[in-house]
């Protein structure tokens, strides 16, 4: 067997039965369900990496379920009908992503979650989202979009509300799953009109057919209202603090990459789906949530008195610089592909600081509350004297996420700007207010928290956690210390596949 | 090493080399301070708007008490919209739609 060849593939199926063995595992003892997720995370991870060296040194790798060959991706006449996987550089950046936050999560699961507390339940319904975060990003066609979307929507659910003893999660579990329920159901009926009108549902035909019809807006306008929610958006993010505050940390950072996922599948619905019609009010309008979202959510962060909603908050507002970045660049590509082009990076590039530096906040809110048994800001004070190692990894991930130089957040934060400032200064204004917020929030709570006497003493924050902490904390480091890099191999050449490289993902799947 | 974004560019070697120097420069301020500093004086105790209390800790909600008294009229407003309420969420959703239905087929 080609490795290589079936490498798409496999990185979804590895973790979806992987999941789903993981509780019989556990039946027979624990120690094996945790041998078996060690093996599941490295083979998942490593065909993952596999996957996006291919596509960054060969190209897109396309991938055709039930073909002779993976690469006969048009059936007898010329129609691609089978199941299509397709991943660009985007794609497979986000896979990138998925890797990390997954591996640095179980890690730090080990010694966070107890056994009586779920912990088979939550590590295989966070390799399930997992898996269908991989499939959202691999995915070729806009019905297994649909799938995945579905895969992560239940599987996110149950990762928020599994703690059934207490009431608060189950009660956020619920509006989050009325919220995907609603969101996805517009997603569905968005598809159904476009297979409706062309009688196809493979992404690449499509985007070869879309005329802009007013059915094809109309199915933009459902996609985008569902996508948008589950990227939590301002005014939808409203289910986004409710999940994040009552998740479990190890949950939580998954449920980020989730939020970035679907935001994956905004920029492809929106650069190469609609890529060929598009036009700048779709642009202003995904600039005017952007901004609205990072200056709603910073202003509600001031206010927060619980550690996790205060972070909460801190991460739909970073999704507000993502959807600048990339607004800017749909809104200006056209006119002005050079700045244009520095918008969609600071944008992608936002992602991965965002999922580092927010996930190392919310893994440090969890060593607070495992190590102090509380959250809340008016109970908490001078746990530097006992959490050394936590305090340090908490004022990393404040002042990255505050966009503090030379951390990571300001690399990106500061292409936002820049790019934003061609469209209009006042966009630019709101997103550096909207970092000064989040710079007093943090500040705040890092005082409250860390500084001052010891109030009582803390418990010693297991190993396994720290280390988890630690990883991503020498990712803001290295982020920060070496944009240039990372932007020049990674990120540039995800930013290119959603503009320039439009037609050679159409021609991968269609031929010319 | 020089990251360039948009209208400059980035090289956080060089912001490093400078901060270097600005601490190198704070550095030789402190050392020309004063001498007869002692240690363990009243001086070493923070100055908490007169409380004289040792061990009193600024809670998390008392920092920048008038930044947030000033924010409050404003997220007052904000908070009041997040009620809580999946019925208003999901109203919220319907309202988003409508925008870009609006958007999409009357603007696009």
């Amino acid at each position: 067997m080609n490795l290589t060849a079936h490498a798409p593939i496999l990185a979804v199926a590895v973790p979806l039965l992987g999941a789903f063995a993981l509780p019989l595992w556990a039946k027979l003892h624990t120690s094996l369900r945790d041998l078996w997720l060690v093996l599941v995370a490295g083979v998942t991870g490593a065909l993952t990496v596999l996957v996006a060296v291919q596509v960054y040194t060969v190209g897109i790798q396309v991938y055709t379920l039930g073909a002779a060959w993976p690469l006969d991706t048009l059936a007898p006449g010329g129609f691609p009908i089978r199941i299509i996987l397709t991943v660009d550089a985007l794609s497979a950046f986000l896979g990138l992503i998925t890797v990390l936050v997954a591996v640095v999560g179980f890690s730090y699961a080990w010694r966070y979650l107890n056994e009586d507390e779920g912990k088979t339940l939550a590590l295989t319904l966070g390799t399930l989202l997992w898996a269908g975060m991989l499939g959202m990003a691999f995915t070729g066609d806009l019905f297994n979009l649909f799938v995945f979307f579905e895969v992560t929507s239940i599987a996110a659910c149950g990762l928020v509300g599994y703690r059934t003893w207490a009431s608060r999660g189950p009660e956020a579990a619920f509006k989050t799953m009325v919220m995907y329920t609603v969101g996805g159901l517009f997603v569905l009926l968005a598809i159904a009109l476009l297979y409706g009108e062309y009688g196809a549902l493979n992404l690449a035909y499509l985007a070869r057919q879309i005329s802009g019809s007013v059915v094809d807006r109309i199915a933009l306008g459902l996609l985008l209202g569902g996508l948008l929610m589950k990227a939590g958006a301002v005014p939808l993010h409203m289910w986004a603090p409710d999940a994040y505050g009552e998740a479990p940390a190890q949950a939580v950072i998954l449920l980020v990459a989730n939020t970035q996922i679907s935001l994956y599948a905004l920029f492809r619905v929106l650069f190469t789906l609609y890529g060929g019609v598009a036009d700048p009010a779709i642009g202003w309008l995904v600039v005017s949530l952007g901004t609205l979202t990072l200056l709603v959510a910073a202003l509600m962060a001031v206010v927060q008195m619980d550690l996790g909603r205060l972070v909460a908050f801190g991460a739909v507002s970073q999704i507000g610089y993502m959807l600048l970045g990339v607004g800017v660049g749909l809104t200006v590509i056209a006119a002005r592909p050079a700045y244009g082009l520095v918008a969609i990076q600071g944008g992608i590039f936002h992602m991965l600081n965002d999922a580092v530096a927010i996930g190392l906040l919310f893994l440090a809110v969890g060593a607070v509350e495992k190590a102090a048994g509380n959250r809340n800001l008016a109970n908490l004070g001078g746990l530097g004297h006992d959490l050394t190692w936590t305090t340090g990894f908490f004022l990393l991930g404040s002042l990255a996420l505050a966009g503090i130089p030379p951390l990571n957040g300001f690399a990106s934060k500061l292409m936002i700007y820049q790019s934003s400032f061609l469209l209009s200064p006042i966009l630019s204004a709101l997103a550096i207010l909207a970092s000064i917020l989040l710079l007093a929030v943090f500040v705040k709570a890092f005082q409250g928290a860390f500084l001052g006497p010891r109030l009582r003493k803390a418990e010693p924050v297991p190993v396994s956690m720290l280390v988890a902490m630690g990883v991503l904390a020498l990712g803001v480091l290295a982020l920060g210390l070496f944009p240039e890099l990372v932007v020049r191999h990674l990120v540039a050449p995800a930013a290119d596949a959603l503009w320039k490289g439009r037609d050679l993902y159409l021609q991968a799947v269609l031929g010319r | 090493m020089t990251l360039l974004t948009g209208h400059g560019f980035w090289n956080p070697l060089l912001w490093l080399a400078a901060a270097a120097g600005v601490t190198l420069l704070a550095l030789v301020v402190w050392s020309r301070g004063r001498r007869d500093y002692t240690r363990g004086t009243d001086g070493e105790l923070p100055f908490l708007s007169g409380e004289k209390m040792e061990g009193a800790h600024v809670g998390g909600g008392h920092l920048y008490w008038g930044f947030v008294e000033g924010l409050r009229p404003y997220v007052e407003r904000l908070r009041a919209l997040h009620s809580g309420l999946v019925n208003d969420y999901v109203g919220w959703l319907v309202v988003i739609l409508a925008v870009v239905f609006l958007i999409v087929l009357v603007g696009g």
